[in-house]
């Protein structure tokens, strides 16, 4: 029983019946036309409407079909051709258009009408309105949809060059005026859309994607009405305002059916042009709001946005008249106002695509009106709102909603790539905190990066504090952080980027510097040890920066602002001890010293020293490791030795000091290398004593030696022994050489000595090799200064290599 | 014609007046053939010649008298032997007497009324024709000559449209609408199907129009149903809501004014029938008359500049009707759609289908519902694809 229509029939039967239509069809082309050539019209008739006969198959599918009605309709030319002519030579045949009526089936019956009715309107325009009216009419017989749909494209097809498209007159004319066209098309649009849509509801339900497929195929059969009314050039915006659109939207909003609503109100947009559309976006974003559940109207909208905006800025770089109609028409608002109310009137609409339309909305401000950035804020407080309303927060950051929230929010950056302009939206940190901590940690690092990038300066300091707290989900804790291991090196990196950008809280006024470090000090001093780790150096280096610029403006106050800028410094390294940290303390501490020491600002010695010291009791309270120790008392000496700012009072304890800690060292290595590295205090070292210059104090440098030789001795491993003695042996060359008199040749000649005969009893090592390549490069250069000794040089005389 | 093979014989030809200008009309023989005779109308005077020529000049012709007769009859098919005679008028053009040569003599029958039209049909032939007789005393000699007549009509002063709704309740419902309810024979049927609800998978749409041809009385009544014309008016399966249009020319099949009780011997009437098919070849039909009539036969113009080639498109809108002016208006007649007689129904379908109960008995359902039914018969094999013309 056949309960079901016919099946569309698989692929292999599918070409069997449209070869065996397709034969039909070539053998009653062939008798047709040979009838024509004959002068036969009568029988030319009837083969022709036995041609058309194959167009009533159910067996097709839209593809096939279309292939035979392709093959169908290239004969018809034929036809048309032959009465053309025929009519034109005057020779009508007399009631031709009532004569192809008495075709008892319907199908071929309308095509053979339209074929009549095409060439009756191309030989008399008097009867034009009348017939375009009455085929159109006629068409309705045909309600298969596929057979209705390509019997109406073939009026379409036929009358596309025949359309009255004159303007509207008072005058009753015949002839028909665009008024008859627009009606015509859009009376063929309607009946072919319903037709379209009616094969949604055919069938049964499980070949529902099938079926979809196929209306897929169509689709552009029922679109192609609509070119067709775009085609004419009678249809001033005037028309389309009052009649076309509102035609179209009404079938389009009526038809309830989701495939086709998408698809016409993209074909709307696509088909005509870009002034109509400014003048009539009130009417189409109503109609979307209408449109059914299952609409894409996000795209509909946003794809609208775009042209307007590419038209917009079309209309910008040429000028004329797009402009104006820009200037006439508020396009943000108008956009803003419908967006607002499709997202009010379509409660399914899914939070993604409402924020989708909002991010259209911005790209359309940014490119319409690049310089209005209240647009752009109105866009975030809009979305806020949406937010609220929803109740929405913490958007999980993997969630469609999220990722368009993103976007939204990465659209101005991209755009102006200024930070600056970020925050001046005064809605932009307000919408960020709709973002679950991921998300706004994620867009922070954008945001961060994209400052980076473009190297954006921010001057003042509540810009900092508004970058600062935008950046909340770097600089601070919060508490809805994920609880668990935080990933250090992950850390590390955003604390890098964070670093990175503190270096570009910069003003060019001092003073201002000042107020944005302070500012930045109170915000980044939340972010917890281990951040402020990262973030805190720094702004220390900004303040010593600063300190230095004082130094060199030396207004009235420079010296008083220059100690209260150590004093930040000094309370901002405090911290970092608070923190728990010791090293990096310690080296702000005496790089502080070193910025004090070249500032020199009234009183500094005694910061310097207070610098100094805290140092000292970070190594002697705070670090335990020897090879810390070893680096930490290395720095120091380092420190000790450029700094020149000391009296003899302040420097000689801090000299001892070093000794003594260096001799304190717990490993004895360590401790022949502290020692040796103390040496060069009493040399090069500068105080006010010795007026900054170099000290010079051989003595004291030999001594030094000399106890680094005794605890290299005292070492058990021989290895390490030697190893010490070969880096004494350039110690004391190097002092000799600078021409410390303390130093003799006697003595580098016992050092060597002591090495070579140490040097053979090392095991083979890696280490061995090392030591002994040391050393040999060391005599190599003894050598060398033996054979070329330097002219004002000092003479290494004696010296045995 | 002699019944010997001597003796004087003549040959017997009536000439009517005219004859060359006169119109012709095709008329249908008893044996299918078409053949042309002169037409003439109502009141119309028949006069013309009788020319009887001798086959043996020289020789005499004896006969008892020569009469021509005008006469209208009807002969039933079954019932050979009896002609009805409605008109018989006579007229004699000769007393007793030798004819010697050639003679031609005038006759005329002034103002004959006729009041029928001539008709061939199943059953029944309705014919005029002259009848001259010489009359011999052995074998009369006797020519006849048929002759067409056309009745015509006026326009009809009442010719209201045809409306009304019909269907199978729950099922389709649908309102049809031909813009007449008399058409002349060269006449269009524009109407309109507007359907109100479609609960069936609709195959088709058809309009065919069915002659019936009754004869006899009584118990002996015969009737002959002819399908003239089947015409597709829809493809595909509509919604509710959707309104087909309709629109058939008539000159083009072979149609004869509607004849009502004929001489109280027979009659021939015409029927539209809607049919719809629905996907298992099930019929749905409604039939209703309509009359036909022929019309003063003025020259059709072929005016290629007239919209009556669109033959009243814009007579009717086609727009779907509103309910409200219908009611106040002129409410749409309510009728049965007709069940047809089961008999050549395979009724396999039916037994399963819960309409056909509803159907076959109309007069369960409550009389608010108006709406009548349909008829649907049970997949006919109608649906062959030589159905068009």
């Amino acid at each position: 029983m056949p309960t079901t229509p016919p099946q569309i029939s698989p692929v292999e039967d599918q070409e069997k019946y449209l070869q065996d239509a397709l034969g039909v069809v070539k053998a009653q082309a062939f008798h047709m036309k040979r009838a024509l050539d004959k002068n036969k019209l009568m029988d030319a008739l009837k083969n022709a409407s036995a041609m058309l006969a194959e167009l009533r198959t159910s067996l097709l599918s839209p593809k096939s079909y279309y292939e035979l009605y392709m093959a169908i309709t290239d004969e018809l030319r034929h036809l048309e051709l032959y009465l053309l002519d025929e009519f034109q030579k005057g020779r009508k045949v007399t009631d031709l258009y009532e004569l192809v009526q008495y075709a008892g089936n319907i199908v071929p019956r309308l095509y053979l009408l339209i074929t009549v009715g095409l060439v009756y309107i191309k030989t008399n325009y008097a009867l034009r309105r009348d017939l375009l009216k009455d085929l159109v009419e006629m068409c309705r017989g045909v309600q298969h949809p596929l057979r209705g749909l390509f019997l109406r494209n073939y009026l379409l097809q036929c009358t596309r060059n025949v359309l009255p498209d004159a303007a509207d007159t008072d005058v009753d004319t015949p002839e028909g005026t665009v008024k008859d066209s627009v009606d015509f098309v859009l009376m063929n649009f309607a009946e072919m859309n319903k037709l379209w849509v009616r094969m949604q509801h055919q069938g049964h339900s499980r070949e529902r994607q099938h079926r979809e497929r196929e209306r897929e195929e169509l689709k552009i059969l029922v679109g192609t009405n609509l070119v067709r009314l775009s085609q004419l050039e009678s249809v001033t915006l005037e028309k389309y305002q009052k009649l076309v659109l509102p035609g179209i939207l009404e079938q389009v909003v009526s038809c309830r059916d989701a495939i086709a609503q998408e698809y016409l109100m993209e074909c709307i947009i696509q088909v005509f042009p870009d002034e109509f559309h400014i003048k009539t976006l009130n009417p189409f974003l109503k109609s979307c709001a209408e449109l059914e559940a299952g609409v894409n109207v996000k795209n509909i909208v946003i794809s609208l946005m775009e042209r307007l905006a590419s038209f917009s800025q079309r209309a910008d770089t040429q000028g004329g008249e797009g402009a104006t109609i820009l200037q006439q028409v508020q396009l943000f608002e108008v956009f803003s106002d419908q967006v607002a109310s499709i997202i009010t009137t379509r409660q399914y609409l899914p939070p993604e695509d409402m924020i989708a339309l909002q991010v259209a909305l911005v790209n359309l401000a940014l490119k319409c009106y690049p310089d209005r950035i209240d647009y752009i804020d109105k866009v975030m407080l809009t979305s806020v709102e949406v937010f609220q309303r929803l109740g929405l927060e913490h958007l999980e950051s993997s969630s469609l909603v999220s990722k368009e929230l993103q976007k939204l929010l990465k659209i101005p950056l991209d755009n102006y790539n200024n930070l600056l302009i970020i925050l001046k939206l005064k809605h932009y940190a307000g919408l960020m905190q709709h973002l679950d901590y991921t998300g706004r940690k994620l867009l922070s690092i954008y945001i961060l990066n994209n400052a980076l990038d473009n190297e954006t300066v921010i001057p003042t300091q509540e810009e900092t504090e508004q970058a600062l707290n935008l950046l909340s989900p770097l600089v601070n804790d919060k508490e809805e952080q994920p609880l668990g291991e935080v990933d250090l090196e992950e850390l590390a990196e955003e604390q890098c980027l964070l670093a990175r950008f503190i270096h570009q809280l910069r003003s060019n006024v001092a003073d201002d510097q000042y107020l944005i470090l302070t500012a930045a000090r109170k915000i980044l001093g939340g972010g917890g040890p281990q951040r402020m780790k990262y973030t805190l150096p720094p702004l220390l280096f900004q303040a010593y920066l600063l300190a230095y610029k004082y130094k060199e403006l030396k207004d009235e106050k420079w010296e008083k602002k220059c100690q209260k800028i150590f004093q930040f410094c000094h309370s901002t390294i405090t911290a970092l001890v608070k923190a728990e940290l010791a090293e990096l303390p310690l080296r702000l501490f005496l790089q502080g010293a070193l910025a004090i020491d070249q500032i020199g600002f009234e009183n500094h010695e005694t910061v310097a020293y207070e610098f100094m010291s805290q140092a000292f009791s970070l190594y002697e309270d705070e670090i335990s490791d020897s090879k810390a120790q070893l680096a930490a008392i290395t720095l120091i000496v380092g420190t000790l030795e450029q700094i020149s700012c000391f009296s003899e009072e302040n420097s000689d304890p801090l000299r001892t000091q070093c000794a003594l800690a260096a001799s304190k060292l717990l490993k004895k290595p360590d401790q022949c290398r502290g020692v040796a590295t103390c040496s060069h205090l009493f040399w090069s070292g500068k105080s006010l004593a010795s007026n900054r210059e170099e000290t010079h104090d051989g003595k004291r440098v030999v001594e030094c030696l000399k106890k680094g030789l005794r605890i290299a001795k005292q070492c058990m491993d021989v290895s390490v022994q030697v190893q010490l003695f070969v880096e004494l042996l350039n110690h004391y060359i190097y002092f000799f050489e600078k021409g410390n008199d303390q130093v003799s040749v006697q003595i580098l000649n016992q050092v060597i000595g002591k090495i070579k005969e140490e040097l053979p009893n090392l095991e083979n090592s890696d280490e061995t090799e090392q030591i002994t390549k040391h050393f040999n490069n060391t005599l190599e250069h003894l050598r060398s200064r033996l054979e070329t000794p330097d002219a004002d040089g000092v003479s290494y005389e004696g010296l045995e290599v | 014609m002699s019944f010997f093979g001597f003796g004087q014989s003549a040959e017997i030809e009536i000439y009517l007046d005219g004859q060359e200008s006169r119109k012709t009309a095709e008329v249908k023989t008893e044996d299918g053939k078409k053949e042309r005779l002169l037409l003439y109308y109502d009141g119309e005077t028949v006069s013309g010649k009788v020319n009887i020529s001798l086959k043996k000049p020289g020789s005499k012709l004896e006969h008892q008298g020569i009469k021509i007769e005008f006469i209208g009859q009807i002969e039933m098919f079954y019932d050979r032997g009896n002609h009805h005679e409605f008109i018989s008028l006579v007229k004699e053009l000769a007393r007793p007497g030798d004819m010697i040569a050639h003679t031609s003599y005038p006759f005329e029958f002034s103002c004959v009324e006729k009041p029928f039209e001539v008709y061939t049909g199943a059953n029944v032939r309705l014919r005029y024709y002259l009848k001259v007789t010489i009359i011999r005393r052995l074998a009369d000699i006797v020519k006849e000559l048929d002759i067409a007549v056309h009745t015509l009509s006026s326009y009809p002063e009442m010719n209201n449209s045809i409306k009304m709704e019909v269907g199978i309740e729950d099922c389709l419902h649908i309102e049809f609408e031909y813009n007449k309810s008399k058409y002349h024979l060269k006449d269009v049927i524009v109407g309109k199907i507007y359907f109100l609800l479609v609960r069936i998978k609709i195959k088709h749409m058809e309009i065919a129009i069915i002659k019936k041809e009754t004869t006899g009385t009584g118990p002996n009544t015969f009737t002959e149903n002819e399908t003239i014309a089947k015409y597709e008016i829809m493809d595909g399966a509509p919604v509710r809501g959707e309104s087909i249009p309709i629109r058939v020319f008539l000159a083009g099949y072979e149609l004869t004014p509607t004849m009502r009780d004929i001489n109280k011997k027979f009659s021939v009437r015409y029927f539209l029938n809607l049919v719809l098919m629905d996907t298992e070849d099930r019929r749905y039909f409604k039939q209703q008359e309509i009359t036909l009539w022929r019309k003063g036969d003025k020259v059709r113009k072929p005016n290629l500049q007239s919209p009556a080639i669109l033959a009243g498109t814009q007579t009717l809108e086609n727009t779907a009707p509103q309910e409200d002016d219908q009611e106040k208006t002129e409410p749409a007649q309510k009728e049965d759609f007709l069940r047809a007689p089961n008999s050549q129904s395979n009724d396999k379908l039916n037994a399963s289908d819960p309409f056909d109960q509803r159907i076959s008995s109309p007069t369960e359902s409550p009389p608010e519902s108006q709406i009548q039914n349909m008829t649907r018969e049970a997949g006919d094999g109608q649906n062959d694809p030589e159905n068009t013309e």
